[in-house]
């Protein structure tokens, strides 16, 4: 139940800094053939930030998920 | 071609941005095989291979762009659908609501919102599908002829199924990040480089289920003729009018810029796969309808009958037509020669034999709806073959040349493969395309 929890916490959070990244590439229409466009400029500070706490949290978030998978199994 | 490989590894930047596309793809396959918490993979694997020799099954497109993850319910299985409706849907409603129009005209700033709303959409429709997903399964209708159908979700509790759902919303999010992870520092469009790793992961796979229940002369027959199918599907993309366009030379300060004639490349297929992304997703609607609310009444029995099956004539009908319709429809939202036409006069071009302006622009919307006639016909020819094969070979839903999937394949390969030129182009001048 408290890794349930934790693990619904996580998502949440998983989400939200994922919303909070700035979106890269244009939806549907540069999917399939579309113009060729190189993205200029690095990420800022804050954008790099961002990445790593979206890694750390991916990693929590994923190990979570296998503990809370053995516990259903075995506990 | 292979010295083109090895000088693309010798070059530090693109090696960088090729290892790290491969580093992503592979976290990208791994999420795809952890089953979410709360399944048993015990019987989801047993259900799945039942479901695999008897035929296809509704899910079977979705399933097909989520490489397999969906029916194995893991923490990715809703794959990148979501993003991709959640395009369409804006992309759609760019025509009916003025302020999205506005937004969209307004260039790279209106481009970005537009995203950032594609984007909550996405994880609104994970939520939306992850439930639904959810609540098939538990119920046992995800696998309705497998016999431990209903038990693939280990336990009843509402706790159970609260936890699949936001676990798999948040998959979604993080494929969402790890195909912008891919546009934005690797090779190549994020999203449609994990639908095609998605795609081709069950390739082998099908390919060989085929040699396993027909033997080796349909086996070898399919790949000569998907061989063939991949050629002309090259060749179609790679098809273009050009129109000659002559720029007046102008002296700016004492530099002088223009005169030069080029060409705007009209492409045969201007959509892409576009529309059949857009028509077998559309397709798929009322089945699903059917299936959810479980109804019996006529039309219900008439969808059941009609739409479910590939290998209905009306469905083949009703498939060709709207991709078609949507062949065009996404031409024409996509390239506006008013438009084209007003930038070639504002910086002095013209086409030769023709005025500048109006007159541009409608000599641009002729050639356009002409080319379009035979890249749509071929659009839906080529979507329309893994039907034919369904009935000419009695193989399942999940053909592995079908159409939509070659279709793909070839588009966002030869895409990759440009964009990796053009990158090597930056160094010398020999890369894999001649």
């Amino acid at each position: 139940m408290g890794f349930s929890i934790a693990l619904i916490v996580l998502s949440l959070l998983l989400m939200l800094t994922v919303l909070l990244h700035k979106g890269k590439g244009g939806g549907l229409s540069d999917m399939f053939g579309g113009g060729m466009q190189s993205s200029v400029g690095g990420s800022s500070v804050a954008e790099r930030n961002l990445d790593r706490i979206t890694v750390i949290l991916g990693l929590l978030w994923l190990a979570c998920i296998v503990t809370l998978s053995l516990i259903l199994k075995f506990g | 071609m292979l010295t083109a490989f090895a000088k693309a590894f010798k070059t530090p930047d693109l090696r960088k941005k090729l290892l790290f596309t491969l580093a992503i793809l592979v976290v990208y396959r791994l999420g795809c095989n952890i089953p979410a918490p709360g399944v048993d993979f015990r019987y989801v694997k047993e259900c799945v291979s039942q479901a695999s020799t008897s035929g296809g099954s509704l899910f079977g497109l979705v399933n097909l762009f989520s490489g397999g993850a969906l029916l194995q319910l893991t923490i990715f299985a809703l794959g990148i659908m979501p993003y991709i409706t959640a395009s369409i849907i804006l992309q759609l409603l760019t025509v009916v609501i003025p302020r999205l129009e506005a937004l969209k005209k307004e260039g790279q700033a209106g481009q970005t919102k537009i995203t950032q709303y594609t984007r909550y959409l996405t994880l609104a429709l994970g939520v939306l599908q992850a439930t639904g997903l959810a609540a098939t399964a538990r119920s046992g209708n995800l696998f309705s002829q497998c016999s431990v159908g209903s038990q693939v979700v280990s336990s009843q509790s509402y706790m159970t199924i609260v936890t699949m759902v936001v676990t798999m919303t948040a998959g979604t999010a993080i494929i969402m990040w790890l195909g912008e992870l891919i546009t934005d520092r690797g090779i190549g469009n994020g999203m449609s480089i994990l639908m095609f790793t998605s795609i081709a992961a069950g390739f082998p796979g099908q390919i060989w289920q085929i040699k396993q229940q027909k033997g080796w002369l349909p086996f070898t027959l399919v790949i000569v003729l998907g061989l063939c199918l991949v050629g002309l599907v090259v060749f179609v993309e790679q098809a273009q009018r050009r129109i000659p366009v002559q720029y007046a030379k102008r002296m700016i300060g004492r530099r002088a810029y223009g005169g030069t004639s080029t060409y705007i490349p009209l492409k045969v297929n201007q959509a892409g796969v576009i529309p059949v992304i857009f028509a077998s997703s559309l397709l798929y609607i009322p089945a699903l309808v059917v299936q959810f609310s479980g109804s019996t009444a006529s039309w219900a029995n008439w969808v059941e009958q009609n739409l479910t099956k590939g290998d209905h004539p009306i469905y083949m009908v009703i498939y060709f037509l709207l991709i078609v319709f949507f062949a065009f429809f996404y031409v024409g939202i996509s390239f506006n020669p008013e438009e084209v036409a007003d930038n070639m006069k504002k910086y002095g071009g013209f086409i030769p034999g023709y005025r500048a302006g109006r007159q541009t622009a409608e000599y641009l919307q002729y050639v356009l709806t002409r080319i379009t006639w035979p890249g749509s016909l071929y659009l839906g020819l080529i979507a329309l073959v893994p039907l034919v094969a369904l009935v000419a070979f009695n193989a399942n839903q999940n053909f592995p040349f079908g159409g939509t999937t070659i279709l793909i394949l070839v588009g966002v390969g030869l895409e990759t493969v440009k964009q990796i030129d053009s990158q090597l182009q930056q160094r010398s001048y020999e890369g894999f395309l001649r």
